[in-house]
């Protein structure tokens, strides 16, 4: 989005309140989603469920075209169409509702910070290996993003996004790294988050930030998803109190809503195991 | 433990130790914890295009990126971080993804399509800094590694258009710039009053923008009002390389090779001249919309210069 829009997009955003029927898209769960856009779509969805704005999860075969940015997850809320969990936050934020307002200036830095430590390792890591880990392509990736598309687009369009993964890659140094080397860096990655956690309930302690919701998102994905090897979520399980942390959020954003609302029958099982 | 290490890396200038970020880093952190290295320019060698640049070689092994060179560093018991706590460290890496992330494409793009930076500051110096056929094919290879490194990891996929992105990487740096800022506040260094890595890294993608003479210079002009920013890496320069940075060693050189270096500079003005003409002539009305870009940029410094 430019940044024209962008102002233009906050200020008349001020003036609405949030709709009942906002809505959130991403790709199919069952059958199509993959492990990084399931991360993203369930850190939106985490960072909403903390504010206490309501959303309807739809899922879209085509959910990636509809996007204005060409990713997901995307909301759609009154007549604004917003991608991506930073510019929700903002979108949110010219709303009234935010998460960060409590923090002062050097968390709010910190918190920045460990969320772009979130982006630069756990998400790459995650299209490293479901691009470019042949195994991992091969039997789960290409078949599942080319799943609603007949031949012979399923071939060309998997084969684009290979290309274009591969072409980051390339440009940011990641080529040449070898799966193990992958492991290792995720493996860095969650020692760091979990050092930075501690023994607190949330990361600035008592009152989650869009920093709760986007490392859950990563790591509680990661976790409940099948892949060719377990190993990536072995990373995680090493450390104690990240997993209590994905509990603790599962919990009390999650849980509590099951019994009094019907969206929430998709929501436990929208985030969890969907790759195969 | 004394085994002689070279690096090998970009020369300095406007009065830093090296131009190059990655170099920058290296050198600084070599500095902060007493390493001694050899330092061998690749200026005006083969080495500028067939190298990758900086690489530090110890005893037959070529240790090559930041980081890994760090992390080689720390293995040889040179090591600045040895006094932080877990939560130091950790937050190290997050500073460090910070500044990836946020700061490193706009760098990229002041110093390397910015057209005005380039063909005024970034190409001469590095033209005049490469041997004879390379002057003319190094720098715009450099610059075009620049542009699809922004391109891929911040533009929006199915139409990549450095247009599109040029205004949220500004914005983006700008917010770094700013929260480095409050990082840091009235401290000496980001943990206190010794230097660890993330010093290194700070001042390696800082100085340069601090100290080059930018024609175009929106994200030099944020910085400046960062004063605590300034301040830090005029003591870091101050400190450590203050030996250095006046500078015997490129200026030895430059007076041997004063007659070649003023030589090419002539032949790279010549060249932009004739690029500058080709321009004009394509700057034919399909392209005035492209002309038109700093559009953006009067809105985006309104923007960010209030929370600085």
């Amino acid at each position: 989005m430019s940044l024209a829009a962008e102002m233009f997009v906050s200020q008349i955003a001020a003036a609405e309140p949030w709709p009942e029927n906002a809505t959130l898209y991403q790709p199919l769960k069952d059958d199509q989603i993959l492990l990084s856009d399931c991360a993203s779509s369930l850190a939106v969805q985490a960072y909403l469920r903390m504010c206490n704005l309501p959303i309807n999860v739809s899922y879209r075969a085509n959910a990636e075209y509809m996007s204005p940015s060409g990713k997901v997850p995307f909301i759609h809320v009154g007549n604004q169409v917003v991608s991506e969990l930073g510019p929700i936050v903002q979108f949110t934020k010219a709303k009234g509702h935010s998460l960060s307002d409590g923090l002062d200036d050097v968390q709010r830095a910190e918190m920045k910070a460990y969320m772009e430590l979130v982006n630069n390792m756990l998400l790459t890591a995650e299209l490293y290996i479901q691009w470019c880990d042949e195994n991992t392509v091969a039997e789960i990736t290409r078949l599942r993003y080319s799943s609603p598309y007949s031949w012979p687009l399923n071939h060309i369009l998997a084969f684009q996004k290979q290309w274009e993964v591969r072409r980051k890659m390339n440009a940011i140094g990641w080529a040449g790294k070898s799966l193990a080397q992958v492991y290792e860096d995720v493996s860095q990655c969650c020692q760091a988050l979990s050092q930075r956690l501690g023994t607190q309930p949330y990361f600035f302690n008592k009152q989650p930030t869009e920093l709760d919701a986007l490392v859950f998102g990563h790591l509680f994905t990661i976790l409940t998803t099948q892949l060719t090897s377990n190993e990536l979520s072995e990373k995680i399980k090493n450390y104690g109190n990240l997993l209590s942390f994905c509990r603790r959020v599962e919990q009390n954003f999650f849980e509590e809503r099951d019994g009094d609302s019907t969206a929430s029958s998709s929501s436990r099982f929208s985030k969890g195991p969907s790759l195969i | 433990m004394a085994t002689p290490m070279e690096l090998s890396c970009w020369a300095g200038d406007w009065g830093l130790p090296s131009v190059h970020t990655d170099s920058l880093i290296v050198l600084a952190y070599a500095k902060f914890s007493g390493a001694k290295l050899t330092i061998e320019p690749v200026d005006w060698t083969w080495k500028t295009l067939t190298g990758t640049v900086p690489a530090l070689h110890c005893e037959g092994t070529t240790v090559t990126e930041p980081v890994q060179i760090l992390n080689f560093l720390r293995k040889q018991r040179y090591n600045a971080d040895y006094e932080l706590s877990a939560k130091q460290g950790a937050d190290t890496m997050a500073y460090i993804a910070l500044l990836e992330e946020k700061l490193q494409p706009a760098l990229l793009h002041t110093f390397w399509v910015d057209t005005e930076n380039y063909a005024n500051l970034t190409r001469p110096w590095f033209a005049s800094h490469s041997p004879f056929p390379l002057n003319f094919f190094l720098p715009s290879r450099l610059a075009s590694m620049a542009l699809s490194r922004i391109l891929l990891t911040k533009g929006e996929s199915p139409l990549h258009s450095i247009m599109e992105v040029e205004a949220k990487i500004y914005s983006e740096a700008k917010e770094c710039l700013n929260l480095l800022s409050h990082r840091l506040g009235s401290s000496q260094y980001f943990f206190g009053n010794t230097p660890a890595s993330l010093d290194a890294f700070a001042f390696g993608y800082i100085a340069p923008l601090l100290k080059a003479s930018l024609p175009s210079c929106q994200l030099q002009q944020h910085l400046k009002q960062l004063s605590n920013l300034c301040q830090f890496c005029d003591a870091i320069l101050k400190n450590y390389f203050v030996d250095r940075a006046p500078g015997s060693p490129p200026a030895s050189q430059d007076t041997v090779d004063a007659n070649l270096q003023k030589l090419t500079q002539l032949v790279n003005k010549e060249s932009n001249l004739i690029e500058k003409m080709d321009d004009n002539l394509r700057s034919s009305p399909q392209h005035r919309p492209r002309r038109a870009d700093p559009k953006p940029s009067p809105l985006c410094s309104e923007r960010n210069s209030t929370p600085a």
